[in-house]
């Protein structure tokens, strides 16, 4: 197991490599680079200053060289500043040699994506487990067919149209929910229930959106999951003991039924931190979505680069870690990992 | 069954809690000025840092215009008038200009505002380190001086007219607290102590920033206590929060402020809609590199066969102007003889005639030595330049022209083709400034990769009279040499003008003190004089 | 195909794309106006007899866009998921027949492309080639193949090891008879399912692309760009969200429920179970 463990380890680097390189490459094959974009048809803005700025930032050396003091850097796991204006880091907070601290693009993005993220995660798991058994063990009865039709739907439907409807219709027409943004007004001045309860108004929509979406692949997981499991011989045993069967279902069926669960779970850790570009324009959240959006639209080099390398990493770490999981979790596939 | 009975509940328990926020008083009855308050405005960018010179965006600029003041500024009438200057003088040789400064001006933090501080920001502008696009015009000043507290004199090489417009812009920072710190990165970018009628209060990243009476502000108190501009990227977004009341200021499109208010009575009751002279226009520009477009002729025709008063209707929905010349209708640098090409479809196929572009091969479009007019019209991602597009392409169509559009994101729009001068032709916007000098967009020498004569146009009148417009600092001679400068530019039609849109604002009627209709300065100029009626207030947000 | 049509969702899904694909085929014959005629002064009008579903911001008329959009709509789909598949199936084809270091070498490039987000591959490409339905068609499928291969690999891996290859192959059966004979015909049902669940999701990526600005260039309808234009006067021009929408989520979901049924009906596991 350290063995295998290890080795994963040690694939992680040429792959980390191989996904920054990559990423670096497509970045700069879109043409434009920050000195198009920031002032660019403002007719005092001279050309000389562009350049000035474009050497300042090495942009006028070859991509690979580029790419050179890039992965300098991130030796030191330095994630650099921003190019925009405001210079700020891109990861974390750094102190100046006035002692002023700058807080770091993703720091501040991160919490707000994660928390959503988190919290649309758990709803989708809470009403996925129920709707995955009820339709296994009504399988091709009404209730499966209503159950599966509704994840379908929503799946299918368009999240930005369904969120705009529910922000006009929850936010405007019964004045119920707030329309956009994190804190109220006034937010400062509530005591803790109160900024508890208003972020919870704040986020009420943004997370159903999301956990809409992702509803019916895992309630069909858990359905199908249900349904192998229901067949095997175990159940059959465990019924013909004449055990009630609530306990069959639940104590024995979804137990087993949760397993490759876990791996999904895994494998969603790295979509944790992004967020989506479009709900959270709409919501006016500052997540990680827009924050690469913008870096991109930008050409912000540092921030995109800075943000794939901490998902390409996620990612490979959520995989491995899923596997693991999955490994300790069966001691069937803790032999099949080790070949 | 238990989970809709969950989620109604739910719904219940949030809809109790919700900020109802109840129509106040009467909206329209009429109140007397008074202080106090907080107005809510959404921008769909957050500023990178409040200083102006720094930062380039357009966000910045809107909050920074709250904090910073310049030597001069426009009135309502955009004539120039003193702002921290109280007053200037020009010399015989018209190269020095002394600013008289107001006395006793302060800085937020109470320390005073001197014409040191002047010759800092000018120093800082002007310093290769510092990275600001807006260097050019500030680097022409060959001696800036202050030779007492109140004075602050530039001489420059030569005469140059556009300078004291310069001067309106250029916002003074204060020298106490940003010597010896690295302009490009310093704290006061998001901590700023300016002079004007607002101070910083709070910035939360991502979601808003809140400014806060100044009460050192150098013109005297604004009425209003408390300006918050939440950040809301999405203009859908924002018209939902203006229909719930959740913010007070908004532009409109046309079809939100044309359509949709007026059916609205809801919201016709609680929001008031002003109409402003737009500070841009639209314009589909050729590359005059690339032929057909290096003729006249063809220019002229596609210029005629463009129906620009659909293009008002269609897509501005009437709010707009045709224009004729690149300035502010009713300012007096607009030549009032000149007339936009008039919509004739049959001058414009003569036109093309005499080009030599007939359809001689019968597939319905012209051709000239066996080679079709086709070209494509490049646009950015913005709604009202894509409509344009497809307005334009049917009416070249109908006359034999085959256009394709293609819509680009901005970034690649001008890396890959505007820099490099890859394209036929594109619909575009220009601002408006209020100094007729248009050097670096007419002008021939300014069409190096990067500079903003990217359409190549050349014309050695046109540029003479550039030349001699920024000498020239009689605003009489001066409104001539522009006015010639824009008939040249219409006869030859390197850019067919399309619109000006107006600026269409929505305000809450809870703000009061609005000079309605609008000057020509727009309905801005005065902000500091709106008020907010005590029972019109915000329940939710208590001042301080 | 019978064993599908049994099932009920499936057939639901199959009626409402047939539906759907037989309206976009006879588009040019149903819609009442030109697609793309300009009537500036019809601008935004409710539907009524004239227009089913009302006219546009330029007062074009909004059912006609649809069944045209509907061809763009779909072609993103098939094509975009057609090219994500043939990738797929060459790929894990590869790695899952041969093994060994070809697999290790592609299956780290899945994880590769996996660790790159979508999206931001879409946008770049689209930058770089500019907006148009092939290229986005091209970058969908060149960005969504890691699956597919996934998928078709661990088939094969299975499949090898069953009896009738195993003695195929020392019956010295070359390794293309083998591939195109034996194991491809065995993987075709999960391929089948997951490119009809491709393209339901192909058709959600082509509006979220419109509504960054980044869809199918004007003046060519597609349903992702017509919810778009209408994303501003949802409660007011609300024909204008309101038919794209539910014209999107009815295929995405008739997409998704013929998927289901597919791989209810072909796989052994659940006929099993439905036995």
């Amino acid at each position: 197991m350290m063995r295998y463990l290890l080795k994963r380890l040690f694939w992680m680097v040429p792959l980390l490599v191989g996904i920054s390189l990559i990423s670096f490459l497509i970045m700069h094959l879109a043409p434009g680079d920050i000195t198009t974009t920031e002032a660019a048809f403002n007719p005092k803005a001279s050309e000389e200053s562009r350049e000035k700025l474009r050497k300042l930032y090495h942009l006028d050396e070859p991509v690979i060289k580029q790419y050179g003091y890039w992965l300098e850097r991130m030796v030191k796991l330095d994630f650099g500043n921003s190019f925009a204006s405001h210079q700020r880091p891109v990861f974390w907070e750094k102190q100046d040699e006035h002692g002023n601290v700058q807080k770091g693009l993703i720091q501040d993005a991160l919490p707000v994506t994660l928390l959503i993220n988190v919290l649309s995660l758990v709803l989708i798991i809470v009403a996925a487990l129920p709707l995955g058994v009820l339709s296994a063990l009504y399988h091709n009865k009404p209730a499966d067919r209503g159950i599966t039709v509704f994840v379908f739907v929503g799946f299918a439907v368009p999240g930005f149209w369904l969120a705009l409807m529910m922000m006009y219709w929850l936010g405007v027409a019964h004045n119920w929910l707030p329309i956009s943004g994190l804190h109220s007004l006034g937010h400062e001045k509530m005591g803790w229930f109160g900024q508890l309860w208003d972020y919870f108004r704040h986020l009420a929509i943004p997370v159903f959106i999301s956990a809409l979406g992702g509803l019916a692949g895992i309630s069909l997981f858990v359905k199908n999951g249900m349904l192998d499991v229901l067949h095997q011989d175990y159940i059959t045993t465990a019924r013909a003991k004449g055990l009630p069967e609530n306990t069959v279902v639940y104590r024995h069926a979804l137990r087993n039924a949760m397993l490759p669960l876990i791996t999904l779970l895994g494998l969603s850790i790295p979509g944790l931190i992004g967020g989506s570009v479009i709900a959270e324009s709409l919501f006016a959240i500052p997540g990680m979505g827009k924050l690469f959006y913008d870096a991109v639209l930008m050409r912000d080099f540092p921030v995109i680069m800075g943000i794939l390398t901490i998902g390409a990493a996620l990612t490979l770490v959520g995989n491995l870690l899923a596997d693991v999981a999955y490994a300790w979790a069966d001691p069937r596939v803790r032999r099949g990992v080790m070949h | 069954m238990p989970r809709a009975l969950c989620i109604g509940i739910l719904l219940a328990l949030l809809a109790a809690c919700g900020s109802n926020n109840a129509p106040p008083a009467n909206l329209d009855a009429a109140f007397p000025p008074e202080s106090g308050g907080t107005m809510v405005d959404a921008m769909s960018g957050e500023p990178s840092g409040l200083i102006p010179m720094i930062a380039g965006e357009s966000a910045a600029s809107a909050v920074a215009s709250h904090i910073f003041n310049s030597l001069l500024k426009y009135d309502r009438n955009l004539e120039l008038e003193g702002e921290l200057a109280k007053s200037w003088d020009v010399s015989p040789d018209q190269r020095t200009i002394t600013f008289h400064l107001k006395p006793d001006l302060k800085w937020a933090d109470g320390q005073a505002l001197t014409s040191e501080d002047v010759l800092f920001t000018w120093k800082l502008v002007t310093d290769d380190k510092t990275r600001t696009p807006y260097g050019a015009d500030y680097k022409l000043v060959e001696k800036a001086e202050a030779p007492d507290a109140l004075t602050f004199k530039v001489t420059y090489g030569q005469p140059y007219a556009p300078a004291l417009d310069s001067w309106a812009g250029l916002q003074v920072l204060p020298k106490h607290l940003l010597q010896g710190q690295d302009i490009n990165n310093t704290p006061f970018a998001r901590n700023p102590i300016g002079s004007s009628y607002y101070k910083l209060d709070e910035w939360k990243n991502g979601e808003r920033i809140s400014l806060v009476r100044n009460d050192h502000s150098v013109l005297g108190p604004p009425r209003i206590d408390r300006l918050v501009s939440r950040f809301i990227p999405d203009p859908a977004s924002q018209f939902l929060e203006l229909m719930a009341d959740n913010i007070d200021v908004m532009n409109l499109n046309p079809i939100q402020y044309a359509r949709i208010v007026p059916a609205r009575p809801q919201l016709n009751k609680r929001i008031a809609l002003y109409k402003e002279l737009g500070n841009g226009y639209t314009y589909l520009g050729f590359n005059l590199k690339h032929a057909p477009f290096d003729d006249v002729r063809v220019r002229r025709a596609i210029n005629y066969a463009i129906d620009k008063q659909e293009l008002i209707d269609g897509v501005l929905l009437g709010l707009g102007e045709p224009i004729a010349a690149p300035y502010k209708p009713g300012t007096r640098w607009v030549n009032p003889q000149l007339k936009p090409y008039p919509y004739d479809p049959n001058k414009a196929k003569q036109l093309l005639k005499e080009a030599g572009f007939e359809d001689h091969d019968g597939d319905g479009i012209l051709d000239r030595d066996g080679k079709p007019l086709s070209f494509e019209i490049l646009t950015n991602q913005n709604k009202q330049r894509e409509m344009s597009a497809v307005l334009i392409q049917r009416r070249l169509k109908e006359i034999g022209i085959d256009v394709k559009i293609r819509v680009l994101e901005w970034a690649s729009f001008l890396g890959r083709y505007i820099k490099t001068g890859d394209f036929d032709v594109v619909v575009l916007g220009w601002s408006l400034s209020l100094d007729p000098d248009q050097f670096s967009i007419w002008h021939s020498s300014q069409n190096k990769p990067g500079q903003f004569n990217f359409i190549n146009y050349n014309n050695p009148q046109v540029d003479k009279l550039l030349e001699q417009g920024r000498l020239e600092l009689d605003p009489d001679k001066r409104m001539k040499i522009y006015h010639e400068f824009s008939r040249l530019l219409l006869e030859d039609s390197p850019v067919v003008y399309l619109f000006e849109g107006y600026g269409l604002p929505a305000i809450s009627k809870r703000i009061r003190g609005i000079d309605n209709p609008a000057p020509p300065a727009g309905i801005g100029w005065n902000s500091e004089q709106w008020y907010i009626p005590t029972p019109l207030r915000r329940t939710e947000i208590s001042d301080r | 195909m019978k064993a599908v049509l049994q099932n009920q969702l499936a057939r639901w899904g199959f009626a409402i794309i047939l539906t759907i694909l037989i309206l976009a085929l006879l588009a040019p014959l149903i819609a009442p106006y030109d697609p793309d005629a300009i009537d500036v002064k019809s601008i935004l009008l409710a539907p009524s007899s004239a227009h089913w579903m009302g006219t546009d911001g330029l007062g074009r008329d909004v059912f006609s866009r649809m069944l045209f959009g509907a061809r763009i709509s779909l072609l993103v789909g098939f094509v975009a998921v057609g090219i994500a598949t043939v990738i797929g199936v060459i790929l894990g084809a590869i790695a899952g027949f041969y093994r060994g270091w070809v697999d290790v070498l592609i299956m780290r490039l899945v994880d590769v492309m996996l660790s790159i987000p979508t999206f931001f591959l879409i946008l770049a490409v689209i930058a770089f080639l500019s907006p148009s339905i092939w290229n986005i068609m091209v970058v969908i499928g060149l960005t969504s193949w890691m699956g597919v291969t996934r998928l078709v690999r661990a088939e094969f891996l299975s499949l090898r090891e069953r009896e009738y290859v195993l003695s195929a192959q020392t019956l010295g059966a070359k390794n293309g008879r083998l591939i195109f004979r034996h194991l491809l015909p065995n993987s075709l049902t999960p391929i089948i399912v997951s490119f009809v669940l491709g393209v339901a999701s192909a058709v959600l990526v082509e509006s979220g692309l419109s509504f960054l600005g980044l869809g199918v260039q004007p003046p060519q309808a597609s349903w992702g760009n017509i919810l778009t234009d209408g994303k501003e006067y949802i409660e007011f021009a609300w024909w204008l969200s309101l038919f794209p929408g539910l014209a999107i989520l009815l295929t995405v979901l008739g997409y998704n429920l013929l998927g289901e049924g597919l791989r209810d009906a072909l796989d052994p596991r659940s006929a099993k179970i439905n036995a």
